[in-house]
């Protein structure tokens, strides 16, 4: 007899998708996220695809769902560790890291009031500042705060501990594990930014007012580092001018071979969010072509009316920063117009890759990988691949995956 | 404006046999075009190149004065996100101008391929037998081991090489009137204010060419920079050698000093023939090493690249031979090497014009002419 259970690693859009169809068909669900919260990427996102929704919209409901749902069971800050068994049979190990704040957490912020200790925010990509116990964002699921033991001074502090009204704070807690039984299991590990600091003619990571799609997503996002003020971080100027560099690493046999599918979209979307705060600004997209998949092409359009919106083809190169002033001097061959040409922006925006969250090696289930690493198999041992563990897509897309991926893991129990 | 496009098959398949097998991977991003230092604003290079090469136009290639701008430091190929090698493309079409402008074409077609190495080999090596049977019947005299004794200067190694250097010559007199008929049919004109010809062949040697100043611009081939440097500076002295030797010659003939060969090993002219062997060494030993170490994922090389380096190494090693067996007396090894010497030498400027080594006229007449027309790279 199979076991029912379906185990959905991570907890993203994929995930939480994939693990609610699953429940609300009357399988038991465990999601196993390895951040402190649910909601993966477009958690970090200020407006999402394919509507232009905020990540509130779409994940508060997904949110409600789980809550009313007690057939899911979600761990955060956990890992798989370990597999084994077969289809309809899995013994899982989770480890879950200490979050050292328990569930009778308020979110009353006192305990940042008196923590000494600051780390740079990771959800912010290094952009803003956080305490050492912090909220990770401010429609975090659950909403619990966390601390970063990496920086906290531990017990030899403890100022969080006697501020804190509702004994929510343990910092001994230690890590534990512990096995689940499931029948199937959905990979749904989603994906990172590309390490942008091997870009580096286009000085990636180096150049401060040189961004990433993301870290502008951020810079965007009304709960972000600058309350959504799209400003450059170097100095805190408006930009007057910028520059999107697009196939930053994608597309490229000496990075990441494939086209990450959703950045043409993702720096079209970013000329609204730029549109909104600065209706004078000049925008210039570099790109190899412009890829706006099926209906996006509207999008597209919508965007090319735009007469401050200029779009080149012939891809960026080259990126100097002039030390003084903090622009940036951006080299491209206006292809079209036969020209190589040097330009002056206040701020350039890296359209970045997405990569494989998991590594080649180091994660806990062998299957079958594509040469950059995404998962193209796994069906025959009732493992499923979802989202962006797949292929490059958009949350739209990822969420048709999590549906087709829970399908296939029903059957599977239900054999 | 609409263009009628007529690929030429033919030709694609010309240039991805002459080294440049990529082409076709190219997508027209170019991040080539910017990478290049060297590359200028207007109608910068080799993106266009790279497509012109795709769609086959022909025309647009063979007229093409930006080849010979390019200095093959290979960074585009470095860059290339398809693997699609820019830098070995301009090289094929350097290559398939070595083969083509020059008459008789039938050595162009002799020095494309390894299989037509073996005539190359055999013509100066029947000359130069020949000039020893004639001299003392094939025997190795005795004595003091003099080279002239076996092949005489005055009756036979003069008026070989003065032969081939008319040759060469008029050969290259003849090409490179067709080569800067293509740049003017490419709309390259100079205009009135220009710059002449002569000015600006004198400050592209001055500028670029004695002090290697484009091969730095390419900060990342720092090898091939001094290995280049090296040669072309062993090519100088040895170039001063020999005319010196050719005219102290002479001027003995006609009795106004009194010269012999060989020289001391004390004389400075003899000093800087091995100093310059030297330097031709160690820079072979640099381009030897980088094409050998070459990443196939960036560059492959030709057989035009192996027949010069190739010949230059048998040149140098069997100069340096016969000097060696010479002074160790050992007369039947160093009268053979040195007949060798001569058929590698011969190798080496008989097929100057239709061998990479033509660059060494092709290239510093397109750099006068680009001079001259004000084609310049970006930050020149």
């Amino acid at each position: 007899m199979s076991n029912s259970s379906i185990l959905v690693i991570g907890g993203g859009f994929s995930g939480i998708t994939a693990a609610l169809e699953a429940a609300e068909v009357g399988h038991e669900v465990f999601i196993v996220e390895q951040e402190p919260y649910l909601g993966g990427r477009v958690a970090q996102l200020k407006h999402y695809f394919p509507k232009l929704c905020p990540p509130t919209c779409g994940l508060e409901i997904n949110f409600q769902r789980i809550k009313k749902n007690p057939r899911v069971k979600q761990f955060t800050m956990a890992q798989v560790t370990r597999v084994s068994g077969e289809p309809g049979n899995y013994e899982v190990k989770i480890k879950i890291r200490p979050r050292f704040v328990n569930s009778n957490c308020t979110a009353c912020d006192k305990c940042v009031e008196v923590c000494p200790v600051e780390r740079d925010s990771e959800f912010d990509f290094h952009m803003g500042k956080t305490k050492a116990i912090y909220c990770p964002h401010f429609m975090s699921f659950p909403m619990r705060y966390v601390i970063d033991e990496q920086v906290c001074e531990g017990t030899a502090c403890a100022k969080c501990v006697e501020a804190c009204q509702y004994q929510a704070i343990d910092l001994e807690e230690k890590e534990r594990e512990f096995t689940l039984n499931v029948g199937s299991i959905i990979v749904a590990t989603g994906w990172k930014p590309y390490d942008v600091s091997k870009l580096t003619n286009l000085g990636g990571g180096q150049i401060p007012n040189v961004l990433t799609n993301m870290q502008l997503e951020r810079l965007a996002a009304p709960n972000g580092p600058t309350d959504g003020k799209i400003q450059r971080p170097s100095d805190g100027k408006e930009p007057k001018r910028i520059a999107f560099v697009q196939c930053a690493g994608s597309r490229d046999q000496n990075h990441l071979d494939y086209c990450s599918y959703i950045c043409c979209m993702a720096s079209l979307k970013h000329c609204t969010y730029i549109r909104e705060q600065y209706p004078d600004a000049e925008v210039v997209i570099y790109y190899i072509d412009l890829r706006a998949p099926g209906r996006y092409e509207n999008f597209l359009n919508k965007i090319q009316e735009d007469e401050k919106v200029l779009m080149v083809k012939g891809k960026v190169a080259r990126i100097t920063e002039d030390s003084t002033s903090g622009d940036l001097v951006v080299t491209a061959e206006d292809i079209m117009g036969g020209v190589k040409k040097e330009e002056t922006f206040d701020m350039v925006v890296l359209a970045t890759v997405m990569q494989p969250s998991i590594s080649m090696n180091g994660f806990a289930l062998d299957l079958p990988r594509d040469e950059s690493g995404f998962i193209i198999g796994g069906e025959e041992k009732g493992i499923f691949p979802a989202g962006c563990a797949k292929m490059p897509l958009d949350v739209m897309t990822s969420a048709e995956t999590a549906t087709g991926a829970a399908l296939n893991a029903i059957q599977t129990v239900r054999r | 404006m609409s263009t009628r496009i007529e690929p030429n098959v033919q030709f694609i398949r010309e240039m991805q046999a002459a080294g440049g097998e990529s082409l076709k991977k190219c997508y027209q991003c170019a991040t080539c075009s910017v990478i290049c230092p060297l590359s200028p604003e207007e109608t910068p290079f080799p993106r266009k190149e790279m497509i012109w090469a795709q769609w086959g136009m022909k025309d647009k290639l063979v007229n093409d004065i930006d080849i010979w701008l390019c200095h093959n430091c290979g960074e585009c190929s470095d860059y290339c996100p398809r693997g699609a090698k820019p830098s070995d493309l301009l090289a094929a079409l350097r290559n398939m101008a070595y083969k083509s402008m020059a008459r008789p074409a039938i050595l162009g077609k002799w020095m494309s391929s390894i299989n037509y190495l073996p005539i190359l080999f055999v013509i100066p090596a029947i000359l130069f037998l020949i000039v020893w049977a004639a001299s003392t019947g094939l025997t190795i005299p005795d004595g003091e081991i003099v080279f002239s004794k076996v092949f005489p200067t005055l009756a036979a190694i003069d008026p070989i090489f003065i032969l081939v250097t008319i040759f060469v010559i008029f050969t290259f007199i003849y090409s490179v009137g067709r080569m800067l008929a293509s740049f003017k049919e490419a709309g390259f004109v100079p205009s009135e204010d220009s710059p002449g010809f002569l000015r600006s062949l004198g400050a592209v040697i001055k500028d670029q060419i004695l002090t290697h100043v484009k091969f730095k611009d390419c900060e990342t081939n720092q090898e091939r920079y001094l290995g280049h440097l090296l040669i072309f500076y062993g090519f100088v002295g040895l170039f001063i050698v020999t005319a010196f030797v050719a005219t102290a010659y002479w001027a003995d003939k006609f009795g106004i000093i009194d010269f012999a060969t060989p020289m001391a090993m004390w004389n400075p002219v003899k000093i800087l023939a091995n100093v310059a062997g030297i330097a031709l060494i160690v820079g072979l030993v640099y381009v030897t090493r980088m094409r050998i170490n070459a990443d196939p994922k960036k560059t492959v090389n030709s057989y035009y690249d192996w027949y010069l380096i190739g010949v230059i190494w048998a040149v140098v090693i069997t100069g340096f031979l016969a000097q060696i067996f010479r002074l160790a007396d050992a007369a039947a090894l160093a009268y053979i090497v040195y007949y060798l010497h001569l058929v590698t030498v011969f190798m080496l400027f008989a097929y100057l014009p239709w061998s990479k080594l033509a660059h060494l006229v092709y290239r510093t007449v397109a750099l006068a002419y680009a001079r001259q027309i004000g084609r310049k790279a970006l930050h020149d």
